[in-house]
């Protein structure tokens, strides 16, 4: 039990599915995340596409999900 | 091993990061300057800053050596390992700590809970830094003897003197600037020498294709995901749950050397960025520290020791000059883990021990000089313990070890803390103290429970999930927080934010 044996008979690649299916859901989370919130520091004028952080974190996950499709 | 130009730059490197972290010592005035740079530094130099900080000169040495025996997969830690944990932190933790104007983790889980949480919290912290403090000097100047032949009293004293003039002075704003300059160093010294690797190896293909043919024990060098089964210490069952679900959350969110640097930031804005900005930077650090370790397979098979791969590297691979630049990354590394240490340790103190319990109500300048003679005597506690590392080998290791006691059970209360409005502060405490003494039970009888020799991933997920039911059991049998206390702790609780930028 504590060791993950109840695990076992999942495969390599099964593991590499649920690995690149949590990018992808952590991604969709972020997305629905309120752009008010996101720019909350920046003024309103001031707002502009590279401000969003959203983008940024989306660029750093596609990063992640890359890696491991490829490994 | 070094030649003229390469002591030159080392010796320049160290006298330039002095002089450097002195300067900052004119915008110190206030406790809020020492502690937490006036609340006025910019995302990237928060991010860069981050990334150093996590990144010792042991991590060089240790991650290409465990490239070199256990492949690719080492790198989950930087991975998978940090940047989940790096976005919660930056959306969910992060603007809930700098709007309420917090300087420690622990000062959170006390307002979110009670003192006794708060207290528990800090001194573990404490006395977890102070150790690690001796046993990275000691550790860390070996390192340098081997590779240098620099005795090791003398990388000690010297890091001590550089590292301790700078903190003592300008505190987390020297700390967090000479970092920016000491990740440019260790990204220049690691790329140069993984492309000069890349060049002896014949590129990437190359070293994919010679490794492979190199026999059976190197089939699943290239494997991120390790079955649940494998020899190596990284299966993907213990990465999943221990690695990204708990430690690396733990790390990146309770630990006070990463949250006090977004904690700086000039406004809210910066503070998520700096987080977010930190895991792009993440996602680069195995290029350094872990594709020479897999070059090494190839041009220097059969090594005993996989720890001797990157020292084998940079002797093989780097001109002069270029080695210098290696080594004064070896030296960035442990000067940046030394100042974090320090200045973390003497906030934690200050903020969470002095302050409610030595001496309240006390001027800010008061507070400002504690603050500077912790840094002072955490130093000297720090070199004067280096040598009782030297005495007892499996020291190193067992520090390490000690942070899987806490660090579940840790964030456990915080994740609790924020999303669950019912949890209470007898929840909490009991949490913690249930959570650490189950994970001390895992570990001292770990061969009975694990069959697995290291399995630090594996106590840490169970010793949050113990933490985690006992919290919400308790909660649940008292009396929940009234909602006005509840304003701008929990995610999405109502009421006004404390500051707003």
């Amino acid at each position: 039990m504590l060791n993950f044996d109840w695990l076992a008979g999942i495969s390599q690649e099964s593991a590499k599915l649920i690995f690149l299916v949590m990018f992808v859901l952590i991604g969709v989370l972020i997305l629905f995340i309120p752009n008010d919130y996101i720019f909350q520091g920046v003024e309103k004028k001031n707002r502009r596409w590279w401000n969003n952080l959203k983008l940024w974190a989306i660029a750093v996950l596609s990063l992640l999900f890359l890696t491991y499709y490829v490994f | 091993m070094l030649s003229g130009i390469d002591y030159f730059i080392v010796i320049a490197y160290i006298v330039g990061i002095m002089l450097l972290g002195f300067y900052f010592r004119r915008y110190i005035a206030t406790s809020e300057d020492y502690f937490l740079g006036g609340r006025s530094l910019p995302f990237w130099a928060i991010g860069m800053s981050i990334v150093v900080s996590d990144i010792g000169a042991m991590d060089f040495v240790g991650v290409s050596g465990q490239a070199y025996r256990y492949g690719i997969s080492v790198g989950n830690f930087d991975w998978i390992g940090s940047v989940p944990a790096m976005l919660l932190a930056a959306f969910i933790f992060i603007p809930y700590f700098w709007r309420g104007g917090m300087y420690t983790i622990p000062e959170y889980l006390g307002r979110r809970y009670n003192r006794h949480v708060r207290t528990i919290a800090s001194l573990t912290w404490i006395i977890f830094f102070a150790v690690d403090l001796g046993v990275l000097f000691w550790a860390s100047a070996v390192l340098l003897n081997v590779l240098m032949g620099w005795p090791v009293w003398l990388s000690i004293m010297l890091t001590a003197s550089v590292v301790g003039l700078y903190t003592y002075f300008g505190g987390i704003t020297a700390v967090v600037m000479t970092d920016v300059v000491q990740l440019i160093i260790m990204f220049v010294g690691g790329l140069t020498l993984t492309f000069l690797g890349f060049h002896a190896v014949g590129g990437w293909e190359g070293m994919v294709d010679k490794i492979s043919t190199m026999g059976p024990e190197y089939k699943s060098h290239f494997d991120l995901i390790q079955p649940s089964d494998t020899k190596t210490p990284f299966p993907w069952t213990g990465i999943l749950f221990g690695l990204t679900f708990v430690m690396a959350n733990a790390y990146m969110i309770g630990n006070q050397t990463i949250v006090q640097r977004c904690l700086t930031a000039k406004n809210e804005w910066h503070a998520k960025a700096s987080m977010i900005f930190a895991s792009g930077l993440k996602m680069l650090v195995p290029i350094l520290v872990l594709f020479p370790g897999l070059m090494a397979i190839i041009l220097h098979p059969g090594l005993e020791d996989g720890d001797q791969a990157l020292p084998m590297m940079i002797k093989s691979i780097l001109p002069p000059g270029l080695v210098g630049l290696m080594f004064s990354a070896f030296f960035a590394g442990l000067m940046s883990s030394v100042d974090s240490l320090l200045n973390s340790t003497a906030t934690l103190f200050t903020k969470d021990i002095y302050e409610p319990f030595i001496k309240k109500g006390a001027t800010d300048k008061h507070y400002l000089k504690v603050g500077k003679m912790t840094t002072l005597v955490l130093l000297v506690i720090g070199v004067a313990t280096s040598p009782i590392s030297g005495k007892y080998p499996g020291i190193y290791v067992a520090i390490q070890t000690f942070l899987s006691y806490f660090q579940g059970p840790l964030f456990a209360i915080l994740l609790l803390g924020i999303f669950w409005k019912r949890t209470t502060q007898w929840g909490g405490l009991s949490g913690l103290i249930i959570g650490i003494g189950f994970a001390t039970v895992l570990n001292t009888f770990k061969s009975a429970f694990f069959t697995i020799e290291d399995p630090f991933l594996y106590v840490s997920w169970w010793s949050f999930v113990v933490g985690f039911i006992i919290t919400i059991a308790v909660s649940l049998f008292t009396s929940p927080h009234p909602e006005k206390r509840l304003e701008g702790l929990v995610f999405r609780a109502t009421g006004k934010k404390n500051r707003t930028s």
